[in-house]
């Protein structure tokens, strides 16, 4: 049976650095992909992400598993970047607003497929999604993100972001209408 | 949507999508801070086990063995502090007042404080301090008492040393510092003088020899040699101090 993220953080928190390490594994990929995909520098991601993960380790001695680990992860997420966004002048309003994306941050895996034809496609599909989902306001993107990488259920999407549920469900919902026309249109 | 927030085709897309990951150097960063942290731990909540287990209980013991024996040199060292003044009374030992000033010099004016520290002084003085000429103890015991006040003063400059004969005259012999007390046991006197060198002490026994007190002296040398067992006399002092073939 595998140790769960609760029992890992208890133990590092016991000095247990093996514990961390396991529980790092775990989650960074996720972590790093939702940090990276928010805000689109990648510079800037990374940091926002050591921020993160150094919150964790000098909040150990306090951590009590009063919700999940990773609900309690990407709360921090969330709260580094929404400092990072009131650094750049925007407010928490505005992250529910439209959001050209001038930068495209994400990149669209190599698609499969032996036909030079259609790994082109593919890429194409690929690459309109990921247009899409940069295009997305970043409070609905947030949402998406959280629930595709954090595996989140809408509860725990308001509970970190500090929304009510309905607010959390609102966002998702939008952002899923979008995405899936992206899906759609190939 | 099959799930609440979720849509299968849009998840599938989204995971076509390229799987990035932090860079290798800036897990490490992460992974040896959080190792550090770790080890800085102040205590840890499970008790430690190994080798790690005695280090307390060691670092503590060393700590109270250290405490204890730092005390004990302040005690030992306490008296010798207090040495030059009795020393500097110690011109009045004929008078018939000495006892009582021997006592003012030792005694504080808080006599309840004197007393509560009685039982840490030595009850006699302790043979390498009477070498030094060190009163040890802040109330010497009574036989040092009186060896030091009727005994004449062991310095060079008074009785022990002869007067000057003279010229011409056969060398006297030097005068025994009051006689009619140091019939009274010079050997048991030689033996309480607690402030006397042993050079000292085999000067006496050589001038009882030279009086031709050889029983005196004999009882004396024993004396001696039972006090100092550790001491090599001298070949020259060594004629004068036994007994003649």
């Amino acid at each position: 049976m595998e140790v769960s993220d609760e029992e890992l953080m208890l133990a590092y928190r016991d000095g247990d650095a093996a514990a961390f390490e396991r529980l790092y594994a775990r989650h960074k990929g996720p972590l790093y992909r939702f940090v990276l995909r928010s805000i689109r520098e990648r510079a800037l991601a990374e940091e926002l992400y050591q921020e993160v993960w150094m919150r964790v380790v000098e909040s150990r001695a306090r951590y009590e598993p009063q919700a999940r680990f990773r609900t309690w992860l990407y709360t921090i997420a969330h709260n580094r970047m929404v400092d990072h966004w009131r650094r750049r002048g925007l407010s928490l309003v505005s992250l529910d607003a439209e959001d050209p994306g001038e930068n495209p941050g994400i990149e669209p895996a190599a698609a499969p497929g032996s036909e030079p034809e259609r790994a082109l496609e593919g890429r194409e599909r690929l690459a309109r999604f990921a247009r899409a989902l940069e295009a997305l306001p970043p409070a609905q993107r947030e949402a998406f993100l959280l629930r595709e990488e954090g595996g989140m259920s809408v509860a725990e999407i308001a509970h970190a972001t500090g929304a009510n549920e309905e607010a959390a469900k609102s966002r998702l919902r939008y952002a899923l209408a979008k995405l899936k026309k992206a899906v759609g249109d190939d | 949507m099959t799930e609440e927030g979720r849509d299968p085709k849009v998840s599938a897309r989204y995971a076509e999508l390229a799987r990035e990951a932090p860079p290798r150097e800036l897990d490490e960063a992460i992974l040896a801070a959080a190792r550090r942290e770790a080890g800085a731990r102040p205590a840890p909540l499970v008790a430690p086990a190994g080798r790690r287990r005695w280090y307390f209980p060691l670092a503590a013991a060393a700590v109270i063995v250290l405490a204890v024996s730092v005390t004990l040199q302040v005690e030992r060292e306490r008296p010798d502090v207090a040495a030059p003044q009795a020393m500097r009374d110690e011109p009045h030992p004929a008078s018939p007042a000495a006892p009582a000033q021997d006592k003012a010099v030792v005694a504080e004016p808080d006599r309840a404080r004197q007393a509560a520290r009685e039982p840490e002084r030595p009850l006699v003085a302790r043979p390498g301090a009477a070498q030094r000429g060190a009163v040890v103890g802040v109330e010497p015991s009574k036989p040092a008492i009186e060896s030091r006040r009727f005994t004449p003063d062991p310095g060079p400059a008074v009785a022990a040393k002869p007067a000057p004969a003279p010229a011409g005259a056969p060398a006297a012999p030097p005068p025994v510092a009051e006689p009619s007390r140091a019939s009274a046991g010079v050997a048991g006197r030689i033996a309480e003088e607690a402030a006397d060198t042993p050079e000292r002490q085999l000067e006496r026994i050589a001038e009882l020899r030279r009086q031709g007190r050889h029983e005196e002296a004999d009882r004396a040398l024993a004396e001696f040699r039972r006090r100092h067992p550790e001491y090599r006399i001298p070949e020259a002092m060594l004629q004068k101090v036994l007994p003649p073939r």
